[in-house]
């Protein structure tokens, strides 16, 4: 019966010129929204291998320049010497840490068009370069992108609920209801299988049409996990609409008139896509505020001031600490400026390190909360798990600083030594240089997170309709 | 008998408890905004300030060095925080707070307020603006949407039409009926923004605030205006109360959702903005197209040895009475500005044509035209923060140049490193920052309010036309 139910609901809707509307419209903003994930792609792509053509010309320019210095001669300007490991290591030789765009980020932006993805190595505190930022019109942020994550969180329930609004109300209105329910048939099948037959159409939709976008988008299929952040992409959206078709099946089975319904809908998409997200944010923030980014400008220039105000205590107190790095009697280069410079940026880095660890931790803390929280908001919870699946959330973003963190330890590992040392850097070093490898998050780490949040989605759903189907009980066929 | 309908229409939604509960919502997340903004701003404000005189201090206590090495010091920026921001932080959160001034460099702003927020903040932020944006439209078409159709669906207006009332009259009353049940929501609130906005302004800026305040009500009324008529007017011309609702949320949805993102992309496709490193190695190209100070082999900086032992009239440069670094770092600074001033008004001035490109889509969407112009009169839209900007530059060259000329006038000595100290940090006057004043804001955004008021006799008459050519059933 249910299956007849189906087969009848799926004619009617092919035939409603209206359902086919919302269905070509669906296509068109997620045609449009890849293609502007894709754009998104292509700028970060391009803007890496900018970054990386830069690295290989300088890197060139080096190996070209020390190869033709005279080896007795001093350099006409210090500063620009190819064979000082200062130098190197802090302008003409600098490395690039660069992070891809995620795995899908094509199909969701996310976060990722606020994060930093390129940053330039250097012997300096990781302050010197962790601040550069994408430069971008405040106002394009401010509006956020089109791409396929804001059409599944905000239009894809809108069409749901346009579909579904008048569900049960509308077959009331028309007088429909009572026949069919003159036939052997229980109302909860009838409200069932249409339920279903929608869910089933709009869902394989939904999830068909952004993977074909994807694809046509250029997603990399043989990329790593690839298929199966698509298959956690396709999860979340149908656990997404199922919420949205389980909400709009219980207030059908309030008995209201069609109207009614739609206010009542439109509200609550409101309420939990609009209002609770900002509520949450204003929580968390409130219950977990990071400390003030200037406070901490403000202490990182007292910790250089008073390094520098120190700087030759600090350089001798150094070698004093590292024995084996000073200088033979008969130094070849005579950079002081440069291992004074090194002494106090070690100075720095020690002096603000727990004050920055401060601003990671309550960031990390606040990110708890919204994982805890996110459930309060199904919109939330698909945009937070959408993210994930896509490669663009804080927690890739982090995975990538950490790993930017290893690359300045080992950067600062092969260079400083050299530079306390006073030592000239051979061409041979010019290879030895760490260079950065980016490691993609693996799903393992996103993957529970993510079932989280598909659970959370589920379980709300799951007690929607059971609630709507109990209501049915007292559902007033007529009037 | 406008009044009468319109006492009738008021009644009737006063003692809906749809209408007085969503009213309540509205008007308690209205509250609780003002409330939140007005102590976000007070907190952030207050840091600015104390930031601000903290820089100026670790300015002057940052002991003897070189005048050269004091402009690599440098001092930071830190930008104030509107009063009327608490109503609409417009762009705040997604520019920087601080810019670093310091010598042959113009920095860009950090710390991005949004970067430090989870995915949440992405949603929005819930501020009074964004209310009054997106969801007292949302009011309205509620409140507004079965004025003709659902009297339509019951049958009473056969019967009001043939008591013979004017159906002009009768979309006139009606609005005065919606207006007067949002103004019992939006006027405590007013009251409550003006105290607040009283309570966040210091004296010296009330006499500015008040006006912008002012403004910014006359553009919310306007745009709120619009809904009402728009919602008349297609309650009048659709068959039923659920055509109505459905063309209305559609309306909504375009304007609050689908067009605002919709103009942010096509505008970046059009003026598409730079990488940072692009950004980046066009300034080093054109910088190094100029003077380096500090390099001696610069044939540059042998013409301008020649220049200024001419202009002094000596054969030497040890009969110089000044110092020549200090002559020579300033005008490799002078060039630098010329870079700077042409890079940034390029990048700025793609900004400008992506901003207009989005003020053009405030004919699709009136939203972006009261956003813009919200923004503007709270002080927190693009452009008051480049005007910001252009001040941080202007002082950044003006400490530049104290240092530059002070290694000029007494940097002349014998062999040693020139150690200048506290009394030359203390000749660069403190930063000043005066926001531009309101008619000047006006003066630039006065065509968002056209197009508010474009849009508010559009759809007036649309309700009016409307009205006066309908079905009765």
């Amino acid at each position: 019966m249910l299956a007849r139910i189906m087969r009848h609901d799926w004619r009617c809707l092919a035939a409603d010129r209206t359902a086919r509307l919302l269905v070509a419209v669906l296509a068109a903003f997620v045609g449009y929204g890849v293609y502007n994930g894709s754009a998104w792609v292509r700028f970060q792509r391009g803007a890496v291998a900018a970054a990386m053509e830069d690295q290989e010309r300088r890197l060139a320019e080096l190996r070209r320049d020390a190869a033709a210095i005279d080896p007795k001669a001093e350099p006409p300007v210090s500063f620009l010497d190819p064979r000082t490991p200062g130098v190197v290591a802090g302008s003409r030789g600098q490395r690039f840490a660069a992070a891809p765009p995620g795995p899908l980020a094509a199909m969701d932006v996310g976060q990722a068009d606020l994060y930093p993805f390129c940053f330039k190595m250097t012997n300096r505190t990781k302050q010197t370069f962790i601040t550069t930022d994408e430069i971008e019109n405040p106002s394009n942020l401010l509006a956020g992108r089109f791409d396929l994550g804001f059409v599944v969180v905000y239009l894809f329930p809108l069409l749901i609920l346009g579909l579904s609004y008048d569900l049960l109300s509308a077959e009331r209105e028309q007088g429909t209801l009572a026949m069919t329910l003159s036939q052997p048939v229980r109302l909860r099948t009838v409200v069932l299988g249409k339920v279903l037959a929608r869910a089933a159409l709009i869902l394989a939709l939904a999830v068909g049409m952004s993977v074909l976008a994807g694809l046509l988008a250029g997603l990399d299929l043989s990329g790593p996990e690839v298929p199966a952040r698509l298959g956690l992409w396709a999860l979340v959206v149908v656990a997404y609409g199922a919420f949205w078709f389980a909400l709009a099946l219980a207030v059908n089975a309030l008995g209201r008139g069609s109207a009614t319904n739609a206010v009542i809908l439109v509200a609550s998409w409101i309420a939990l896509v609009v209002v609770a997200p900002a509520l949450l944010n204003v929580a968390v923030t409130s219950l977990r505020p990071v400390p003030s980014r200037v406070s901490l400008i403000l202490a990182i220039r007292d910790a250089s001031a008073e390094a520098s105000a120190r700087g030759s205590n600090l350089l001798a107190r150094y070698y004093e600490d590292h024995p084996e790095l000073a200088p033979a009697e008969a130094a070849p280069v005579p950079a002081d400026f440069l291992t004074k410079l090194q002494a106090v940026q070690g100075s720095v880095d020690r002096t603000i390190e727990p004050v920055m660890a401060r601003y990671d931790d309550q960031l990390a803390r606040q990110q708890d909360l919204v994982d805890r929280l996110r459930f309060l908001s199904p919109a939330v919870v698909t945009q937070e798990a959408l993210n994930d699946v896509s490669g663009t959330s804080l927690a890739r973003q982090r995975f990538f600083l950490a790993q930017v963190d290893e690359f300045h330890r080992a950067w600062q590992d092969f260079f400083i030594p050299r530079i306390m040392r006073r030592e000239r850097f051979a061409p041979a070093d010019f290879d030895a240089i760490p260079e950065f490898q980016f490691r993609e998050q693996p799903l393992a780490s996103v993957g529970p997170r993510v079932a989280e949040g598909v659970i959370g989605l589920a379980i709300p759903a799951l007690a929607l309709a059971a609630l709507g189907l109990l209501a049915l009980r007292r559902y007033r066929i007529t009037g | 008998m406008i009044a009468r309908i319109a006492r009738k229409e008021f009644t009737e939604m006063a003692r809906d408890g749809r209408f007085r509960a969503s009213a309540a919502v509205v008007l308690v997340l209205l509250a609780a905004s003002i409330a939140m903004g007005w102590a976000h701003r007070r907190e952030v404000a207050a840091q600015h300030r104390e930031a601000g005189r903290a820089t100026r201090r670790q300015w002057l206590e940052q002991g003897a060095k070189n005048p050269h090495s004091a402009a690599h010091y440098g001092m930071y920026a830190f930008k104030p925080k509107m009063p009327l921001s608490l109503i609409d932080p417009g762009v705040d959160a997604y520019t920087g707070v601080a810019v670093w001034l310091e010598a042959h460099k113009q920095n860009d702003f950090k710390y991005r307020p949004a970067q430090d927020a989870t995915a949440l903040a992405r949603f929005g932020e819930l501020s009074s603006a964004a209310v009054l944006q997106l969801l007292v439209p949302l009011l309205i078409i509620l409140l507004s949407f079965p004025a003709f159709a659902g009297e339509r669906d019951l049958g009473t207006l056969r019967q009001v039409l043939s008591l013979g009332v004017r159906p002009r009259d009768l979309a006139l009353g009606k609005a005065l009926g919606v207006a007067t049940a949002l103004a019992l929501l939006c006027v405590p609130s007013a009251v409550l923004g003006v105290l607040a906005i009283g309570l966040a302004s210091d004296v010296y800026s009330l006499p500015d605030d008040l006006p912008r305040l002012a403004l910014m009500a006359v553009g919310y009324v306007l745009y709120l205006g619009t809904f009402v008529g728009a919602s008349l007017a297609v309650s009048a011309w659709s068959g039923s109360s659920r055509a109505a609702l459905l063309t209305l949320l559609a309306f909504w949805v375009a304007n609050g959702l689908i067009v605002p993102r919709l103009s942010v992309d096509v505008a970046r496709r059009l003026h598409p903005t730079p990488s940072s490193l692009e950004f980046g190695q066009a300034i080093d190209r054109d910088i190094k197209q100029g003077m380096n100070a500090h390099d001696p082999a610069d044939r540059r900086l042998a013409d301008l040895k020649a220049r200024v032992m001419k202009e002094h009239g000596v054969g030497r440069l040890e009969d110089l009475k000044v110092d020549f670094a200090g002559i020579a770092l300033q005008e490799s600074e002078e060039y630098g500005y010329r870079v700077f001033d042409a890079r940034y008004a390029e990048l700025w001035g793609t900004y400008a044509r992506q901003d207009e490109v989005q003020r053009a889509a405030a004919l699709a969407s009136p939203l972006l035209a009261v956003r813009s112009f919200s923004m503007a009169m709270a002080g927190t839209d693009p452009e008051q923060h480049r005007d910001f900007a252009r001040a941080a530059e202007a002082y950044r060259r003006v400490i530049i140049k104290h240092m530059n000329d002070d290694i000029a006038e007494h940097g002349k000595g014998p062999g040693v490193e020139y150690i200048a100290g506290d009394d030359v940090w203390a000749k660069v006057p403190d930063f000043e920052y005066t926001p531009p004043g309101v008619s000047r804001v006006l003066a630039r955004r006065w065509p968002d309010l056209a197009v508010l008021g474009g849009w508010l006799a559009l759809s007036s008459a649309a309700a009016v036309a409307a009205a006066s050519r309908i079905r009765v059933s």
